[in-house]
Formats: C-alpha cells, sequence, structure tokens
C-alpha cells in the first residue's frame, strides 16, 4: 500500500510537505499584520491596494531570492545595495546608447551585478575570504565606480520602455508586470533548490561543507554560481526599481539591504545555512512589506518609522529566527 | 640524603575504583592506580584501553561515574581542569595548547596572570616565565618570542615550562614526545627526571617502549578500561608487556578469506614513493584485484593522511599515484570518483566528513550519485528512487521511511547510509578510515561480510582501523605504518596481534626486517 502512495507523495511539492513552524508563524504574522492595518485604514484590505502591495514586495520578492541561496550555503551578500543600484543605473546607461542598447539594457543590467557575483563568489570560494568581508568591499567598490560615473549627481539617462513595462505594467489585466516576473523566478527558485543537482548542493554545502566537498561534489563551483546569481538577481531589482520610477537613483538599493536578510530569515532560513524553503521566503517578503506599509499608513515620520522597523524584525528573529539554526 | 628521599617519596595520589562510561561504552572499569612523589609512572595500553580516560579524570576534564580519588590521604573531587590544578595536578597534552599569536611569556602565565591594579603585570609575567622556562631547561627561549615564530620542539619544551609555572606536584604527559625528534625527546628525558628527584609524581604515557625503558620507575598497563597490572620497571621483558596489552579473545565474526594466488594481473592501485609535509613519508603500496588492504599501527601515525592524500584531499603531495598502471593526478575528491579512477573514501567521523545530518536519508543516500542520475542538472527522480530502494535493501538500513532525516537514525544505520551512498557509484577502489567505530557489534560483522563481498565481486579495498582485530580478521595483509612510514608488511598468517602491536610500537623483532617495504 505503500508503494502506491508514494508517488503520490512525490508530485505534491516538497515546499508543501512538511510545513515548516517557522513558515507558518510568518503566515500566521502576515494575517495578524492585515487585521491590524484594516483597523487604522479600512482601505487596507481593497483588492487594489493589496495588489499594490504586492507590486512593491515584487522588487524585493527578486532580490531576496538571490539572498536566500546565498544564505542557505550559510554565508551572506552585503553588496546588495549597490548591485541593485548597479544594475538600475547600467540598464539606463545602456538605453543612452540608440536602439541596440535600449535592446540591451535590461540584460546588460543583469551582466553588470552578475560580474559584481562574480567577484564574489571567486573571493569566498577560491580565495576563502569571509563572505561578510569580501561582499561589503565589492559592494564599496561598485559605489566608487557608480559615483565616478555619475559624477556624484543623479544619473540623467531614462529607463527603456521595456523596463518600465515589466515594473510597472500589466500584461494581464490586472495583475501587475512585477508580480508575474516574480513568480517566474520564484518559481524557477524553487526548481532549482528541489529538482536539481545544485539545489541539493546548495543545502548539502550549508549542512556541512566538508561532507559535501568529500562527495567529491565541486563545492567551490557551487558557492561561484550561487554568488553570481544573487548579483545577478539584486542588479536586476534594480532594473525593475529603475523601471518603476523612470530612472535610476544613487542610493535606491540602500533600503533592500536589511529589508531582504530580514525577509529570508523571517521566513525560517536558517541564517547558519542548509535549511528553510522558498515558500518560506515569499511569507517573509510579503511580511516585510506590509510591515513598511503599515508603518508608512500610519504616517509615522521616518526617523520612528526606521526605529520601530528595527525593533520588530530583531523581536521577531527572537521569537522564532533562531530556534531553527541551533539544530 | 636517604632519610631525606624517603621523606619525599610517599604516596601522593590514589585513585579507587574509578569507573566511566560513555553511553553503552565503558571506558574504564573499577581501575585503581597509586601515584608516588619522585617516581616516574608510566601507562601503557592499546588505543582504546582507557589511558586517556583515565588521564582525564585525574585532570578533571571528566567527572567518573564511580570511585573515588585521594590526594595527601584526603579525599577529592575535581568538577573542573581548574580544580585539578589547584590541587596540584597538570597536564601536557599530545596536542599542544599554545595560542600561537600570543608571545612565550603570556602562554606560560596564560591562566592566571600576575595583575597590578587589574592590568596585567608584564614584568612580573616575565619573571615568571623565565623562571619556568629555566625549570624546563629551555632558558634559550625568550619570554618574548611568539609562540608561532619556535620550531615545534620548542614549542613542547614551553607547553613544558606552562605547566610548570603552575607548580604541580603531578605533572600528566599524555604522548607528549610524539611530535619531537630524538634529540629533543633526549633533553626533555633529562628535564623529566630532575624534576623525578625534585620530587615530583610523573604520570608518562607513551606508546614508545624503549622511551618507558629508559625513563620509568614503574609501569602499569590498562587493556579494554581495566588495569591489568602495575609492576616495577625492568622486571617484564617486552613480550610479556605486549601480552599483557593484548585483549580479549576475539570470536570468530569475520567471514573466511580466499587463498590468494600471485597474480601478474597490474594492480588497480599502486603508490610510489608518496609523501606529504613529512608526515607520510616513501609511501609504496599496491592493492591487488579483490584484495582487503589492512592499514595497521597506532593512531596517527599517518594512516588517515594516507587516504585522505590518495582522495585528492591533501595539497603538495609528492610521489606517484598509478591506477590501472597509469598514472594520475587527484586534485579533489571530484577528481578521485570520476569514472577513470572509480575511488571512495569511507570518511572517519561520519558526523561531520560524511553525512549532512539533518538532511533527509535520501538526500544522503544519493548525494554522492547525483552527477549521474541526472540530466543537464536535474535529478531524475524514479532513477533515484530505484537505486535509493535497492541500497537500503541490500545493506538493510533500518530507517521509518527515506524521507527522515538521517540524524535520526542509529549510529550502526548512519555509517550504512555512509558506505550505501558511495557503492551507488560502484567504486573499483574503496578507502575506509575506521570505519566501524562506535557502532554496534552486530553492524559491524554486516560490514565484514560486506567488505569480503565487494572484494569478491573485485573491488580493491584499503582499510585503515584502530581495532587490530578487524585487521587480523579482514584483511589479506596488512601494512603496519610508524612515523608516516610504512615499517613492515604482515602477510596471511603473519598478520597475529603479537606482530601487530609489536611492529606498530617499532620493535624490532627478529622476523620483521625482511618483509619491510
Amino acid at each position: 500500500m505503500s508503494e502506491m502512495t508514494r508517488p503520490a507523495m512525490l508530485r505534491f511539492p516538497k515546499l508543501f510537505r512538511r510545513v515548516d513552524p517557522a513558515v507558518a508563524t510568518a503566515f500566521a504574522c502576515i494575517v495578524l499584520l492585515l487585521i491590524f492595518g484594516s483597523l487604522n485604514e479600512p482601505n487596507f484590505l481593497s483588492p487594489d491596494y493589496l495588489l499594490q502591495q504586492l507590486k512593491v514586495a515584487s522588487f524585493l520578492g527578486v532580490i531576496a531570492t538571490g539572498m536566500m541561496i546565498v544564505i542557505l550555503l550559510g554565508q551572506i551578500d552585503l553588496s546588495v545595495p549597490w548591485c541593485v543600484a548597479m544594475g538600475g543605473m547600467m540598464a539606463c546607461a545602456a538605453a543612452a546608447f540608440g536602439p541596440v542598447g535600449e535592446a540591451l539594457a535590461i540584460p546588460f543590467g543583469i551582466f553588470c551585478g552578475m560580474l559584481i557575483g562574480l567577484v564574489n563568489g571567486v573571493g569566498v570560494a577560491y580565495l576563502r575570504i569571509p563572505s561578510m568581508i569580501i561582499t561589503l568591499a565589492t559592494n564599496a567598490v561598485a559605489q566608487g565606480l557608480m559615483v565616478v560615473y555619475t559624477g556624484g549627481f543623479s544619473p540623467q539617462d531614462s529607463a527603456t520602455a521595456a523596463m518600465r513595462i515589466i515594473a510597472t505594467g500589466e500584461l494581464i489585466p490586472g495583475v501587475p508586470n512585477a508580480v508575474i516576473i516574480w513568480a517566474i523566478i520564484g518559481a524557477g527558485a524553487v526548481f532549482l533548490l528541489t529538482r536539481t543537482t545544485f539545489g541539493r548542493a546548495v543545502y548539502a554545502i550549508g549542512n556541512r561543507e566538508r561532507a559535501a566537498y568529500l562527495s567529491g561534489v565541486d563545492t567551490r563551483r557551487i558557492v561561484l554560481i550561487a554568488f553570481a546569481i544573487s548579483g545577478a538577481l539584486s542588479a536586476f531589482g534594480g532594473v525593475l526599481l529603475a523601471g518603476y520610477a523612470s530612472k535610476a537613483a544613487q542610493s535606491m538599493g540602500d533600503t533592500y539591504l536589511l529589508p531582504s536578510i530580514a525577509a529570508v530569515v523571517l521566513g525560517g532560513t536558517s541564517i547558519l545555512g542548509g535549511r528553510g524553503s522558498y515558500l518560506g521566503t515569499i511569507a517573509g517578503v510579503i511580511l516585510i512589506t506590509l510591515l513598511q506599509s503599515i508603518l508608512s499608513v500610519m504616517q509615522m515620520p521616518e526617523a520612528g518609522r526606521q526605529v520601530i522597523y528595527g525593533i520588530v524584525i530583531i523581536g521577531m528573529l527572537l521569537l522564532y529566527g533562531r530556534s531553527p539554526a541551533s539544530r | 640524603m636517604e632519610a631525606e628521599s624517603e621523606g619525599r617519596t610517599g604516596l601522593l595520589f590514589r585513585m579507587e575504583g574509578i569507573s566511566k562510561r560513555y553511553g553503552g561504552v565503558r571506558a574504564l572499569e573499577n581501575a585503581d592506580l597509586p601515584v608516588t612523589a619522585g617516581r616516574i609512572h608510566a601507562i601503557l595500553g592499546e588505543n582504546g584501553a582507557g589511558k586517556s580516560t583515565l588521564i582525564k579524570v585525574m585532570a578533571g576534564v571528566v567527572a567518573p561515574d564511580e570511585g573515588r580519588m585521594l590526594m595527601d590521604g584526603r579525599e577529592v573531587r575535581f568538577s573542573s581542569p581548574a580544580d585539578a590544578n589547584a590541587a596540584g595536578i597538570a597536564c601536557i597534552f599530545q596536542e599542544l595548547s599554545l595560542i600561537p599569536d600570543l608571545s612565550v611569556a603570556d602562554n606560560i602565565a596564560i591562566s592566571d596572570p600576575p595583575r597590578r591594579f587589574g592590568l596585567i603585570d608584564r614584568r612580573a609575567q616575565r619573571r615568571i616565565a623565565e623562571e619556568a622556562l629555566a625549570r624546563a631547561g629551555a632558558s634559550d627561549i625568550h619570554p618574548r618570542t611568539l609562540v608561532k615564530d619556535l620550531p615545534l620542539s620548542r614549542r613542547q619544551m614551553v607547553e613544558i615550562a606552562k605547566a610548570l609555572a603552575r607548580n604541580p606536584r603531578i605533572l600528566i604527559l599524555d604522548e607528549a614526545t610524539s611530535a619531537l625528534t630524538a634529540t629533543d625527546v633526549t633533553k626533555v628525558f633529562s628535564v623529566l627526571k630532575r624534576l623525578r628527584a625534585e620530587g615530583l609524581a610523573l604520570l608518562y604515557i607513551s606508546h614508545r617502549m624503549h622511551e618507558i625503558a629508559e625513563l620509568a620507575d614503574e609501569c602499569t598497563v590498562f587493556r579494554n578500561g581495566r588495569k591489568v597490572a602495575t609492576y616495577q620497571a625492568g622486571t617484564r621483558t617486552d613480550t610479556e608487556v605486549i601480552e599483557m596489552m593484548i585483549g580479549r579473545e576475539y570470536s570468530n565474526v569475520f567471514p573466511p578469506k580466499p587463498a590468494r594466488a600471485a597474480t601478474a594481473e597490474t594492480p588497480p592501485l599502486e603508490l610510489k614513493k608518496l609523501g606529504w609535509t613529512g608526515r607520510l613519508r616513501d609511501i609504496s603500496l599496491t592493492v591487488g584485484r579483490g584484495e582487503v588492504v589492512g592499514l595497521g599501527g597506532l593512531d596517527g601515525q599517518g594512516q588517515r593522511e594516507l587516504l585522505l592524500a590518495l582522495f585528492g584531499v591533501l595539497r603538495g603531495c609528492t610521489g606517484e599515484v598509478l591506477v590501472d598502471g597509469k598514472p594520475v593526478s587527484i586534485s579533489s575528491p571530484a577528481a578521485a570518483r570520476k569514472r577513470g579512477v572509480g575511488m571512495a573514501l569511507i570518511p572517519e567521523d561520519r558526523k561531520t566528513e560524511g553525512l549532512m545530518l539533518p538532511m533527509t536519508v535520501r538526500e544522503n543516500l544519493s548525494f554522492a550519485v547525483l552527477d549521474r542520475i541526472s540530466r543537464a542538472g536535474i535529478i531524475d527522480h524514479a532513477e533515484e528512487n530505484r537505486l535509493i530502494d535497492e541500497m537500503v535493501k541490500l545493506l538493510a538500513i533500518k530507517t521509518a521511511g527515506v524521507d527522515i532525516p538521517v540524524g535520526a537514525l542509529s549510529g550502526g544505520n548512519q555509517q550504512k547510509v555512509v558506505i550505501a551512498k558511495w557503492l551507488m557509484r560502484q567504486p573499483r577502489i574503496i578507502l575506509l578510515n575506521d570505519p566501524t567505530r562506535g557502532i554496534d557489534v552486530g553492524t559491524k560483522q554486516e560490514l565484514y561480510q560486506l567488505l569480503r563481498r565487494l572484494a569478491d565481486a573485485g573491488a580493491s579495498i584499503l582499510f585503515y582501523s584502530t581495532d587490530y582485530d578487524e585487521l587480523i580478521g579482514c584483511c589479506d595483509r596488512v601494512l603496519v605504518l610508524y612515523d608516516g612510514r610504512v615499517v613492515r608488511t604482515l602477510e596471511g598468517d603473519g598478520i597475529t596481534e603479537h606482530a601487530l602491536i609489536a611492529s606498530a610500537l617499532n620493535i624490532d623483532g627478529p622476523t620483521s626486517k625482511g618483509e619491510a617495504a
């Protein structure tokens, strides 16, 4: 009989098969935030508003996807802010070079972010530099390069039509394109993490790098690829943001570092690596976005918003973010 | 003079009926040990005989389950190493405990640096260090030198000085000379003899029989956690000592070995003059098709390094590795497992090297074979399930399904998973690094049968074990390593416990030279 039930079990997506308590908690927090938000602002539960939130969340979602893969390895990517900015700026810069530039704007922006990711990956995997150091350093280098490029002012190039469409358009009426993009990237991430040898290796390295290495897996290559993906997705997030705002800005990525890490960890991924599901990251991203939204709806001044935002994240991590990590 | 030494040599410390259990394993059972001031007391025994547990109990590192310890006739209890220190017991372990980036003086005074106004009094600290170094016979070492700038043998002297700075009454040396060269050993010995004359009690643990013969006043032999005998040094022959160390009768748990005819066939694995940073020297060996070759010797004589070097883990190896007669360069485990080489390594520590404990049985089992059951990086789940089912049945792995964390399995079944994960690749050369450590007898027997089956099916097996019975029962040949060299090759009926221990201790028996490679 067990022979009969087994294939059915396998077809059932892995991320639903065992619902992590942390993921469940994250979803419960989302519900609580929605209730709390609707008490303050009656429009909070309207479809328009929620869709708007989902659209905003998708930018963070794309960036957090890359961050999640790196965190699953037991590493961290602190170069997110300027990978985002570089992605947006380079895509806009390419747009200034006629029709060819316009066509290649999006891939070029992503490519630039991937380069930073590759440098991070080489540093972590081959030169054995702690990821916290190397990614912070490449972030500074990317910042420097962008400041030199723009001369310290906001860049004047604007986003291409394609960038605006993927960020703000609605190919399917009612569903923002950005959400579709996030859905595609999310599906890709789930596939990558659960169905491929790369995904298995990522979890294995996060759990026990030595065992993975002694199993004959080229662990350094896996780490390199993971950082490249993270850089590319950060830059893609930047491309989307530039499309959303019609142009890139100097500090457009600064507000994405902490949220991307927090979203991943709040979603139940162990900060020590090796454990976590993409479903949790989705929950974490939505949770963070709603939190930011509620704080702005409550018309909290910026300074107070930052303080509360930080405190809430620390509180949530204390609540459940640490217990799985101690396993 | 006579009266003075009499006054110093009273019974200083005594262990009575000390027992210690780790889970189901009895590490020490009803052990007695008298320690006399002004004497050097040697402790002998095989790997796992209980020596290190004894030392740990004395040093306050582990608490005994039963028994008591008396110091100067009064009962003492140590709840931490600091307690033991305060009572006057200092330990020098095989692994150095010095911090490389601190100075010699900082290291010597590290547990209790002299203070002045709450800050470390550097001048007093230096004075303490100088005194301790002089007492250890190493006054040539400058207290301000950084430990990392000292050669290994000098660091060992600093270690001794560090122990002496605590003014111990009992000094324990656990394999403290194993890192030293012969000239340094001579120096250390003269220091130890002087300390003995000063009235210290010394406990000396070493595998080197000639050192014990030179130093010890009395010896105690341990076997399987029990004390066998305490005797005055020089009253027993080496053979008698080895017989005391040889343990239990070994039961017939091993499968029969097939008769092996000499063949001219190219051996699947051949090593020529393999070396690695002084830890492995000029190791040449062959492993034939269907042959189980054992690596013997005391723990830490280079057996692990040899297996890791073969598997491409160690950098900077010299010499040549030939697979099927063709030289290969194995730069990583990934290269070692490739089809042309077909090597597998069952690592020493399944918890950190063999398995990803929180991951499922499935994910662990198929991890080494993923490249063969995937297309363009996408795992073929049907094929994965088929292979996993096959392996779970073949090795009779007891598990409540393959989707539970492998960490939930018993030790023996975890070890089966480690082995199964490599058998999936159908390796031609299997390296095993002490694979039966910490698993139950039943599983051990299954593994012995499995090894023989694999060999009969044509695999070449290189097998390191710290258990002499296993080497005797499983291996067609045993190479005994000492200090990174193969010192002796035992074959067929020549693989006896006596021969293994004698060659492991590098005592030159009358027949040992002939077969040395």
